[in-house]
């Protein structure tokens, strides 16, 4: 029984894990399905989860801290978008950059306002059919609403690309600009809301975060998701349905840490080497991602013909 | 080069002093916000970094890291090459240093100790880059991705390496490196060791390379244009390997002069985000070597001073980087990084 609790609890951690990959993810796909790639998100996320602590701390409500995260998504979304798609920046370095920023910032502020204290976090949510499921009841039964979200995030992301006239059209931006600007459509305002709606996912994955853990934030707190979404995505071939998939196996790789430490057949592995794992993963999934090529105007600034 | 000269309008020197005074207009207004005082903060980060001898020594130190670091963005970059693990190269170059420091026969003299420990971490950051260049060229393996993750590899290395081989007690480090592995010190009364030297020297040799040999044209041929440069019968394979090795080698030999020279040892926290900042030294030199040297001791300075906001005007040091990516940005929204692109993405 003590091996069966021990399971329940590393599926449990495994999938908190898992939630902010999947929301940057689903962010991130969006955004280069319409032609940019955002290397932001990390910063992105590092500024939803010092936003949503900075909240949750000061107002005690974690929903409110919630609302917050999602809030300065857009904020992050609009300069972002500005430099991205209005300026035509380059994605890589601005990206880049932004990361750079979000790190000093949000250190900074931290520093500042909050130290070591932490706020709310979000109570489990329990949904009375699937508690009494064997196996899987006692896991789901401890995750909190972020869980749910993701999974509603991740059929709203399919709806709105797959299902939409927005959709088809963003898509376009993304794989034939000048076809599509050709064909009457304006590709700038078709990323803009794109890199927004992509920026208020990644900014919740952040949220998710520091909701799921201790209500606190500790500078690089993201300690490099933002990155391993990025390579979720290309692993799913910018579907999410496999984004959800994938975002969970790597939730469980991380999760494997805290297997490692429990069970005695793993003790003699330096706790470095779980550490490690996720990160080491992604490299090896980047390089097996079979037949996955980037929307082919990712990452080229978009100049409207005269300009 | 994968830079655009400006056709017309101002030059890039005014358009470099523009980017300058709207990141210091920032800079001022941010920390207004926060409620402290821009003249002190300014003051502050000047008097930390070259108020007293310690400090400069410092500085003097910090920039030899980040020309090496800048050195290992830029080289990649100028083949748009996206080298963004130029901290965990250095970080397995400090760890090569650290134990082969302690592993180096005694009886061995000084100079024959330093450079095979040199070399070694030298080896061992390029090994560590060609990793990504390798799946690059040969799986055309997104590298942003690969360089990074392999950083957070490097740091669970490291730690490994502090906590399990070679754990020095109860602090956060290795054992001390032999004594002849050290790189000595020239001037007396000055915590300034000779690493400098071999930074300035890595940067011209590098400027040579890139400039004046068959490697470096081919480098910026491809960063000119890559489909053009491989139906010019250039391997961009084997050239994509050879870049990420001379970079590795740079941040390994970053690595080596942070243990041979400044710490003596691997620290648990001995990069202050070395890797990264080094990405913004090379942009704002435009890739350009010899640039390099001016930037990184501008970059050092603020590294260096921020240290001092702490305890001179109640900031974190994080401040440092907001200023560096502000002056990145501001440097692309004025035009003085520009990048150029395939005319027709749509014809791919």
């Amino acid at each position: 029984m003590l091996t069966e609790a021990i399971f329940i609890a590393f599926f449990v951690i495994g999938i908190q894990l898992a939630v902010p990959l999947l929301l940057a993810a689903l962010g991130e796909l969006v955004q280069e399905k319409s032609g940019v790639l955002n290397i932001g998100i990390e910063g992105v996320m590092l500024i939803g989860a010092f936003t949503t602590a900075f909240v949750g701390i000061e107002t005690g409500n974690p929903y409110l801290a919630l609302l917050a995260g999602g809030f300065i998504g857009i904020a992050c979304g609009i300069v972002l978008s500005f430099l991205y798609v209005y300026r035509g920046t380059d994605q890589i370095v601005t990206g880049l950059m932004f990361n750079i920023f979000a790190f000093g910032l949000t250190g900074t502020l931290h520093g500042l306002f909050l130290g070591g204290q932490v706020g709310p976090t979000l109570p489990a949510t329990q949904i009375p059919v699937i508690s009494d499921l064997r196996w899987l009841g006692p896991i789901i039964d401890q995750q909190n609403m972020m869980f749910y979200l993701g999974l509603m995030f991740m059929f709203f992301v399919y709806w709105a690309m797959q299902r939409t006239w927005w959709g088809l059209y963003a898509r376009t931006a993304g794989e034939r600009p000048l076809a599509a600007e050709s064909g009457g459509l304006n590709v700038l305002r078709l990323r803009y809301p794109a890199v927004i709606v992509g920026s208020i996912l990644s900014s919740l994955g952040g949220a998710a975060l520091v909701l799921g853990t201790s209500g606190g934030f500790v500078p690089g707190m993201t300690a490099g998701r933002g990155f391993i979404a990025l390579g979720v995505v290309v692993l799913a071939r910018w579907k999410p349905m496999l984004v959800l998939i994938f975002a969970f196996a790597f939730g469980l790789t991380q999760g494997l840490q805290f297997l490692g430490g429990r069970l005695d057949t793993l003790s003699g592995i330096p706790p470095q080497f779980w550490t490690a794992l996720p990160y080491v993963m992604t490299v090896v999934a980047v390089v097996f991602a079979p037949g996955s090529t980037y929307p082919a105007a990712v990452g080229i600034p978009y100049k409207r013909a005269g300009r | 080069m994968a830079f655009k000269e400006l056709a017309s309008g101002d030059s890039v020197w005014v358009r470099s002093i523009l980017a300058l005074i709207g990141t210091l207009t920032a800079m001022a207004v941010l920390v207004l916000a926060l409620g402290a005082n821009p003249f002190i903060v300014g003051k502050t980060i000047v008097l930390g970094s070259l108020g007293n001898k310690w400090v400069l020594a410092q500085t003097i130190t910090v920039s030899g890291i980040l020309i090496l670091t800048a050195l290992a963005a830029s080289i990649p970059f100028s083949a748009r090459l996206w080298n963004i693990g130029g901290e965990g190269q250095m970080t397995v170059g400090a760890i090569a240093a650290a134990v082969i420091g302690l592993l180096v026969p005694e009886q061995w003299p000084a100079w024959l100790a330093i450079s095979m420990v040199m070399f070694l971490a030298m080896t061992s950051g390029a090994v560590w880059a060609v990793i990504p260049g390798w799946l690059k060229a040969n799986f055309d393996a997104s590298e942003i991705v690969t360089t990074l993750m392999l950083n957070f590899v490097a740091m669970a290395l490291a730690a490994w390496v502090i906590f399990h081989v070679f754990p020095a007690g109860f602090v956060q480090r290795t054992k001390t490196i032999l004594l002849t592995a050290k790189l000595p010190r020239p001037f007396e009364g000055w915590f300034v060791d000779i690493g400098i030297f071999f930074s300035v020297l890595a940067a011209l040799i590098i400027w040579v390379v890139i400039s004046k040999t068959r490697l470096g044209f081919s480098i910026r041929l491809i960063g000119a244009n890559s489909r053009a440069s491989k139906l010019a019968g250039i391997k961009t394979n084997s050239i994509t390997i050879w870049t990420f090795l001379l970079a590795g080698a740079m941040a390994g030999l970053a690595g080596a002069i942070i243990v041979q020279g400044r710490d003596h040892a691997l620290l648990q926290d001995f990069s202050a985000n070395f890797g990264y900042i080094g990405i913004g030294v090379a942009l704002v030199a435009r890739l350009n070597p010899i640039a390099i040297l001016g930037s990184a001791v501008v970059f050092a300075i603020l590294r260096v001073g921020s240290n001092s906001l702490q305890a001179g005007a109640g900031l974190s040091p994080a401040v440092g980087e907001i200023i560096v990516a502000t002056f990145v940005v501001l440097l692309m929204l004025t035009g003085v990084i520009r990048f150029q692109y395939p005319e027709n993405p749509d014809a791919h």
